[in-house]
């Protein structure tokens, strides 16, 4: 049960099981536990131990490292990602074996400090192209920040051909057969993974693939889920299409996208989304589109919010609040990266209209750029205040394109109209 | 009284004000993405950028300056740091980042012509 798990004649497997696991980091879950990889390399002049696991696991991690290796072999360790789950057992590693050095990269400095709190720490950090010999193997480092933290590294073994890659091409599923042309079907947690740790990060992961792609590879081990030895490359291949832009209008920067995502009790917020659509539509090299959010659900909308360039959200306020399907749209704003996209809140409300201003705050704090004033208009919309709507969505789309016209307003006049939209707001 | 002009170059808004103004009081009034959390200089986060003009800013308290330079720090340890960290960090090495083209918009004054911009 506790044995190490041969890669190849000079790499095994160390790590740990955890299959009771269901919830990981509070945000994901896992039907069937997970798995903490840590590994050992030996060359002629000693042993590398590439990530360990988490705390609770170490016995696991120490049963299965005593038989591929003394404490006193270990030259080498190497840390490509500093997250508790796969640091827990390394205080105690590092008591066992205090002669082996400690490789991280230049980004976890900081953090590894914050994490062992020992000020008289030794360790060496490393970026692409800096490798370490051990004697008849070499483990060379890529600097591949952010994947998901700004620390994580991957390490190449020359003479394996071998990527241990920290938690990319990683998920979590606990499958005791280990190998990915072994264990059961698998294909849901490594997307699932990709979608919640990855996908923020899409931009981090190509420049990462950049430097994966002239490796020749023929294992990637990862930190959390099966080894894939079995067309290994198909996962690189997968990661790149995730991760990749696909739309037209993503690769033609000439064009913008505004996403207008809206729902409707009574018809009065619809049609102010139709008529701030036709505002934007009318700005040259802006694309407008709107969305019901009522005929999807915010999971599905996670593509159209990572793409866009400008995302509207038009809600009534009931209740004094902006609508849960509304407040879910946002709250899936999390699993991408909208920072600094632009963004704007419309709707009609009945007596006091809080949501637009409610919904406005929250795209402030993901730091979404949120040039004008939301739209908040009294019940059923006139001629009057749908062609303010128009505007509006005009406006919107200038600001996209950065044609916004040059207005020049004195402090006094800009501070009044706050003051006077403040006072109408309360008094509603 | 003496006026100044601040021009926001984000959303292309130019506002006359008093001078003896405070970034923060007018920022987000023309809707400019320069954002703020603690409003009184602690956390740094309404930091932004002097586009031109740097010479008719008010003077750099000592603490304001501290927090710049925690913020630097700040940003290049943080989890999930800015899209562009290593541009922003490169600028910051090269151009003297705290206090000269980088302040906080809760704490500078504005005595003259200025345009700035959210970082």
């Amino acid at each position: 049960m506790m044995q190490p798990v041969w890669l190849s004649e000079r790499v095994q497997w160390i790590g740990a099981f955890d299959p009771g696991m269901r919830s990981f980091d509070v945000i994901l879950k896992t039907p069937n536990g997970t798995t903490y990889n840590a590994y050992a390399v030996r060359g002629t002049d000693g042993v590398a131990v590439i990530d360990t696991v988490k705390a609770e696991c170490s016995e696991q991690f120490f049963a299965r490292l005593e038989a591929v290796a003394r404490y006193d072999e270990i030259r080498v360790i190497v840390l490509n990602h500093l997250e508790p789950d796969h640091t827990g057992a390394l205080p105690e590693l590092m008591r066992r074996a205090p002669q082996a050095k400690l490789y991280i990269s230049q980004s976890a400095q900081l953090m590894l400090k914050a994490l062992l709190n020992r000020g008289d720490l030794d360790f060496t950090s490393v970026t692409t192209g800096d490798t370490v010999s051990l004697g008849d193997r070499t483990l060379r480092f890529l600097h591949t920040p952010y994947l998901h933290w700004p620390d994580t590294q991957c390490t190449y073994v020359e003479e394996e051909y071998i990527l241990f890659s920290g938690d990319v091409f990683g998920c979590h599923f606990c499958d005791e057969r280990l190998f990915n042309d072994k264990v059961g079907d698998f294909r849901f947690a490594f997307e699932y993974y990709y979608a919640h740790i990855m996908r923020p990060f899409r931009e981090h992961v190509l420049e990462a693939l950049t430097l994966i792609d002239p490796l020749p590879i023929n294992i990637i081990a990862p930190t959390h889920g099966p080894i894939l030895r079995d067309r290994p490359l198909c996962y690189v291949q997968r990661y790149r299409e995730l991760s990749s832009q696909r739309l037209q209008s993503e690769v033609d920067a000439s064009e913008k996208t505004m996403v207008i995502f809206y729902i409707s009790a009574y018809g009065s917020t619809t049609l102010m989304a139709q008529a701030i659509r036709d505002g934007a539509e009318s700005v040259p090299g802006v694309r407008a589109s709107v969305y019901d959010i009522e005929g999807g659900d915010a999971d599905l909308f996670v593509d159209l919010v990572e793409d866009a360039d400008g995302i509207l959200i038009g809600t009534p306020t009931i209740n004094g609040d902006a609508v849960k399907p509304a407040w879910d749209v946002l709250t899936s704003f999390a699993k991408t990266n909208v920072r600094s996209k632009l963004a704007g809140a419309f709707g009609s409300y009945g007596w006091s209209g809080e949501a637009v201003r409610m919904v406005e705050d929250r795209m402030r704090g993901l730091k979404m750029r949120v040039p004008l004033d939301g739209l908040r208009i009294k019940l059923i919309p006139s001629e009057a205040e749908l062609e303010e709507c128009r505007q509006y969505g005009r406006q919107m789309g200038e600001h996209l394109v950065g044609i916004n016209a040059p207005r020049v307003v004195d402090m006094a006049d800009l501070l009044a109209s706050k003051k006077q939209a403040q006072a109408e707001f309360n008094a509603n | 009284m003496a006026k100044a002009k601040v021009t926001f170059s984000d959303v292309n808004v130019t506002v006359n004000v008093p001078v003896g103004t405070r970034i923060i009081e007018i920022s987000e009034a023309v809707g400019s993405y320069i954002a703020y959390n603690c409003r009184e200089g602690d956390c740094g986060v309404c930091v932004f950028e002097v586009v031109k003009g740097q010479e008719n800013l008010s003077e750099l308290t000592k603490e304001e300056k501290a927090v710049l330079l925690a913020h630097f720090q700040e940003i290049l340890d943080g989890w999930r740091a800015t899209p562009n960290l290593e541009a922003l960090q490169t600028k910051m090495q090269r151009e003297n980042f705290a206090g000269k083209y980088c302040r906080l918009a809760c704490q500078t004054q504005v005595f003259g012509d200025v345009t700035v911009a959210p970082l």
